[in-house]
């Protein structure tokens, strides 16, 4: 990853009928000192709850592992032996793909058990050069290992078995859909969308592959992993007025100046930004009763929303997950984060005091503390490069 | 008659203090007068700052602000304006 390129690391999944937890493991791990970017995906034996606890103690050992460079043939023969032996089927059993990026481009992709990753360059499918080794001490536990020099563009796309068997059996997709297919629909889609994130992608995949099921419905935990090696997506956001108004110039200049996406959270912030740009502030009257204020049009600005309710809706839907059916001003927020890399936050530190009447009837969190809940998120949480500055 | 323009603040201290209960505030506009009222949204009025227009929500008719807009003010101020 040199220093112009980005990976965008993202996952779907869905969990299989009938059961409220995924068997399906995902863990991700950004190591920044090392410029390094690791995943795993476990697929644990069967379903529900007992695969998730596989999955997750696989998943975990594994980051672990690799995260300290241990040797990994050793590693995963520890991992076999720490798991606990099924009672049905009397083995221990949890398979795994691990990705291993770091800064140079080099990347390590280590895989037992789970379907065969696929690198695409562009739309285009990459052999990728690969050894086998097996655990003398435990049967039919071949690991692959593979290495590929990534180049900006480049994409590494890894799933559970529930993708490539999804359909399994019915007329149309007797072996199911397979990793072919799964290659096929995917060259399609980067043909079409050659810039598509990962978390579209993921959601993609996983959504084709429940259209091959029948009546819809997943036979099995689906899961698809996507990095994808990309020049940074910028998003600067402006909140709150600088606490010394001869510097609102230079507030507005660094959204003016800034390339990729821009957005602006405050009320008095956008009069600022509007006033120093010459430009008019539009706020259409939502159709429906909203719970958060509405958005406004703002020229050159690609969202304008208020700022303390907004922010605070956005980290909570970035703590808890977005309900599908909420379409407000945090919601749009949250998807610009998503399908941003690099998030620039410039915080103005002037305290509107009417916001510390404490007649109000709800209490508003202070603009600094909640700009720093939802970069901790942005960061750890969905590995977004952020950076706060104060003014 | 004449035309009026009402603008709406839907900034963090209206929104709380109640402007969000007058997002619909065109529905409530009686039948005969809704053609000479022209409800708008506002970003911010930017008038909590100050603390001498009275208190949050705000709202403006043409030149006029409104403090501590509710509804039945609101449409009683609209009909005074727009009756002349």
């Amino acid at each position: 990853m040199p220093e112009s390129v980005f990976v965008d690391i993202d996952m779907y999944q869905i969990t299989k009928r009938g059961q409220n937890i995924c068997g399906d493991a995902f863990i991700t791990r950004k190591i920044a000192e090392e410029q390094r970017a690791i995943a795993v995906l476990s697929d644990g034996l069967g379903s529900g709850v007992k695969a998730s606890i596989l999955a997750n103690m696989t998943a975990s050992m594994a980051m672990k592992f690799v995260a300290g460079n241990m040797e990994f043939l050793h590693s995963a023969e520890i991992m076999m032996e720490a798991l606990p032996i099924c009672q049905v089927r009397k083995i221990s059993y949890a398979t795994f793909t691990i990705v291993d990026c770091r800064a140079s481009g080099e990347a390590h992709i280590i895989e037992m058990g789970n379907p065969g990753c696929l690198c695409m360059r562009g739309s285009r499918p990459l052999e990728l050069e690969s050894r086998l080794m097996e655990s003398p001490r435990w049967e039919k536990r071949t690991m692959r290992f593979s290495r590929l020099h990534t180049r900006p563009g480049d994409r590494i796309i890894f799933f559970s078995d529930g993708i490539t068997q999804a359909g399994m059996g019915t007329d149309a997709f007797k072996l199911g859909w397979r990793r072919e297919g799964c290659r096929d629909f995917i060259a399609g889609a980067l043909a079409s969308s050659p810039h598509m994130s990962s978390r579209k992608l993921a959601r993609e995949i996983v959504g084709e592959a429940l259209r091959k099921e029948p009546a819809t419905v997943a036979g099995d935990d689906m899961s698809c992993g996507v990095f994808y090696f990309r020049h940074p997506r910028a998003l600067v956001l402006l909140t709150g007025p600088p606490f010394d108004r001869g510097s609102d110039r230079r507030f507005v200049d660094m959204l003016r100046d800034a390339r990729g996406r821009k957005v602006v959270c405050g009320g008095t912030t956008a009069g600022i930004v509007a006033r120093e740009l010459g430009v008019l502030i539009e706020t259409p009257l939502p159709r429906a009763r909203t719970d958060i204020p509405p958005v406004s049009r703002v020229a050159g600005v690609d969202l304008a929303t208020e700022g303390i309710l907004t922010l605070t809706r956005a980290a909570q839907y970035l703590e808890q997950g977005r309900p599908a059916d909420h379409s407000n001003a945090a919601a749009d927020l949250v998807e610009l984060f998503l399908e941003s890399d690099i998030i620039h936050f410039v915080v103005g530190t002037r305290i509107n005091e009417a916001h510390q009447d404490p007649t109000l009837p709800v209490d508003l969190e202070i603009r600094r503390n909640i700009v720093k809940r939802i970069a901790a998120l942005l960061e750890h949480r969905y590995l977004k490069e952020v950076r706060i500055q104060y003014i | 008659m004449k035309k009026v323009t009402v603008r709406v603040c839907s900034g963090t201290t209206c929104f709380v203090m109640g402007a969000s209960n007058l997002q619909m505030l065109h529905e409530y506009v009686p039948e005969e007068l809704r053609d000479w009222v022209d409800i708008q949204g506002a970003h911010c009025l930017e008038l909590c700052r100050d603390r001498n227009y009275g208190a949050a929500p705000y709202i403006t008719i043409d030149d006029e602000i409104v403090a501590e807009a509710d509804l039945s003010l609101i449409l009683e101020r609209i009909e005074q304006r727009v009756r002349g």
